[in-house]
């Protein structure tokens, strides 16, 4: 398959399993699909490995700012040199989003990631520990988030941060 | 006492005595020498790059980035040069991106080298390893008298590249070149055919194709499973689409594949550089960037020594990135091959681990007992060791 043909296929396939998410093409090679409700991410992703288009390069998670008041998560396929995006958004608070390990095994360590660096509760997932940050990092603090302050790690060592 | 039969024990390897570079945790579980639940905990050589590009310009970016890795420093300043230039809608011009091609397949050769004598000493072979770096000085020494930098060669600039390519440059890396293909035919023999060697490789750590894909393996532990995922062929960036490669494919997936692969690889690297050398295009070695770079999102896939590393830059029209995401292969790798690791021998996971190049020695084991339930921790004398060793095994065997 060439690109084109991998993008029109995994276009056909969100159109199949969740007709109300858009689909755009921003440029030559790409397909961002906007996720319009989070019930649909796994039945999407499961389409898309059921047609070998399943493999996770990285998920990643964007926050967008206290002024938008959103966190945008990025889910990149890339079969191929196609480039897959599902986008999903997200509320600051209460983030919750299902976790995808039982049809990508590969996807515990950016969840697991997603869920410490930006406070996104992810649900299902087998190992839900720290995996990056250290055992005495102070809880409720997301360092990617861009509210986050990094004085809070200017202490000694062997002293609690606070 | 408890009965701890039914649980098994966990041992911890690590974090304190990786050799070489990225320190990690493991628990695996073990029911007497079979390995039956692993555990990985990263995050000990966790520095917060990803935060820290955030608050810097565009251009100090390329001097933080390039330090992500000490080995693949060049892979991480292409693969972000290569997705501001996308940013700002520009194009390395030909010769530009042929040496930076020309560096990412020397760094692949040292890296490769690198790897060769670390497996090598966690299967107990140290001559191979002696060797196989004493042969790798020689293309440090190239990359030396190339970019001036045996490690961080900076050989990147945003929209180009540093330096030309002299001719006498040129024929020390044809000379150097020469001494490690003959090299390298050598350790192809001696990986395939020293009998000792392949006791701790053949038929160990398989990961079939389906599990390969499934999770997600990348490089060259993913083409030892006849994976065809190669970014140089599928997705030719830089100047790979002038001079393409060929893909090194195994179908066995065990260790024994994963160093063949490898030593495939290294003659292509060669093919490839002398190539380059005789057709290196003529032209520019640089083109200016915009003054700012507009706002979008660029994402950068490319095939380093130890796989597909991915950049994901955001641009919101700043002077600094907006978020920049690195994905390396070694993550994808550890993750999939300590799945492998269950049922195999506890002996064999220093090697397992290696087989992927994460550089891992941690080879120290048994320092204390963890009760896996409650996760206590416990001291045994010697004595008692031995005893509790004696009575599991009389246990079983009853």
């Amino acid at each position: 398959m060439n690109t084109e043909e991998i993008l029109n296929l995994a276009s056909e396939v969100v159109r199949a399993w969740d007709w109300t998410s858009q689909v755009e093409r921003p440029r030559p090679g790409q397909l961002d699909v906007y996720i319009s409700s989070l019930a649909e991410l796994v039945p999407v992703v499961v389409g898309l490995r059921v047609k070998r288009l399943g493999y996770l390069a990285a998920i990643v998670g964007l926050d967008l700012g206290p002024a938008v008041d959103a966190l945008e998560v990025l889910y990149h396929f890339c079969p191929g040199d196609a480039l897959i995006a599902l986008r999903v958004r997200l509320p600051r608070r209460d983030a919750v989003l299902p976790s995808l390990c039982e049809v990508i095994p590969s996807a515990e360590v950016f969840e697991r990631e997603l869920a410490e660096m930006f406070g996104i509760q992810i649900t299902g997932l087998h190992t839900p520990e720290r995996l990056y940050l250290p055992d005495d990092w102070p809880d409720g603090v997301y360092p990617l988030r861009k509210d986050f302050d990094p004085g809070l790690l200017n202490t000694r060592e062997g002293e609690p941060r606070s | 006492m408890t009965d701890n039969t039914a649980q098994g024990f966990t041992v911890p390897i690590g974090p304190q005595h990786p050799a070489l570079k990225e320190p990690g945790h493991f628990q695996f579980t073990v029911d007497g020498e079979i390995v039956t639940r692993a555990y990985v905990r990263l995050g000990y050589a966790h520095r917060g790059i990803e935060k820290a590009a955030e608050a810097r310009s565009w251009t100090q970016n390329l001097y933080l980035l390039e330090r992500v890795c000490g080995i693949c420093s060049h892979i991480h300043a292409l693969a972000y040069s290569l997705a501001v230039e996308q940013l700002a809608g520009v194009e390395a011009p030909p010769r530009a991106q042929a040496i930076r091609v020309l560096v990412a397949e020397l760094e692949r050769i040292h890296s490769h080298f690198l790897w060769m004598g670390v497996s090598a000493h966690e299967a107990g072979f140290d001559t191979l390893f002696m060797y196989s770096w004493r042969d790798r000085e020689t293309v440090m020494d190239l990359l030396e008298g190339l970019t001036g930098n045996r490690v961080n060669y900076s050989a990147n600039l945003l929209g180009g590249v540093k330096f030309d390519l002299q001719a006498a440059q040129a024929d020390s890396i044809r000379r150097g070149l020469d001494f490690l293909e003959q090299r390298t035919r050598h350790y192809l023999d001696v990986v395939s055919n020293d009998a000792m060697f392949l006791q701790r490789t053949r038929g160990i750590g398989v990961m079939t194709r389906a599990q390969a894909e499934v999770m997600g393996a990348v490089g060259p532990t993913a083409r030892a499973s006849n994976v065809g995922r190669d970014l140089r062929v599928e997705a030719p960036y830089a100047a790979y689409r002038d001079f393409p490669v060929r893909m090194a494919l195994d179908e066995r997936g065990d260790l024994e594949a994963r160093f063949e692969v490898r030593i495939r690889e290294l003659f292509e690297s060669f093919r490839l550089i002398r190539q380059i050398l005789d057709d290196l295009p003529p032209g520019e070695l640089g083109v200016r960037l915009p003054r700012r770079i507009p706002a979008g999102e660029a994402v950068v896939r490319l095939e380093a020594p130890r796989g597909e590393v991915y950049y994901f830059v955001k641009s919101n029209g700043g002077d600094r990135p907006e978020r920049l995401k690195v994905r390396t292969p070694t993550i994808c790798n550890l993750t999939s091959v300590v799945r492998l690791a269950v049922g195999h021998q506890l002996a064999d996971v220093p090697m397992i681990l290696a087989g992927i190049d994460p550089c891992f020695s941690c080879n120290d084991r048994l320092v204390q007992l963890y009760q896996e339930e409650t996760g206590e921790g416990r001291s045994m004398s010697w004595k008692d060791l031995r005893q509790y060793g004696i009575d599991f095994y009389a246990r079983r065997q009853a």
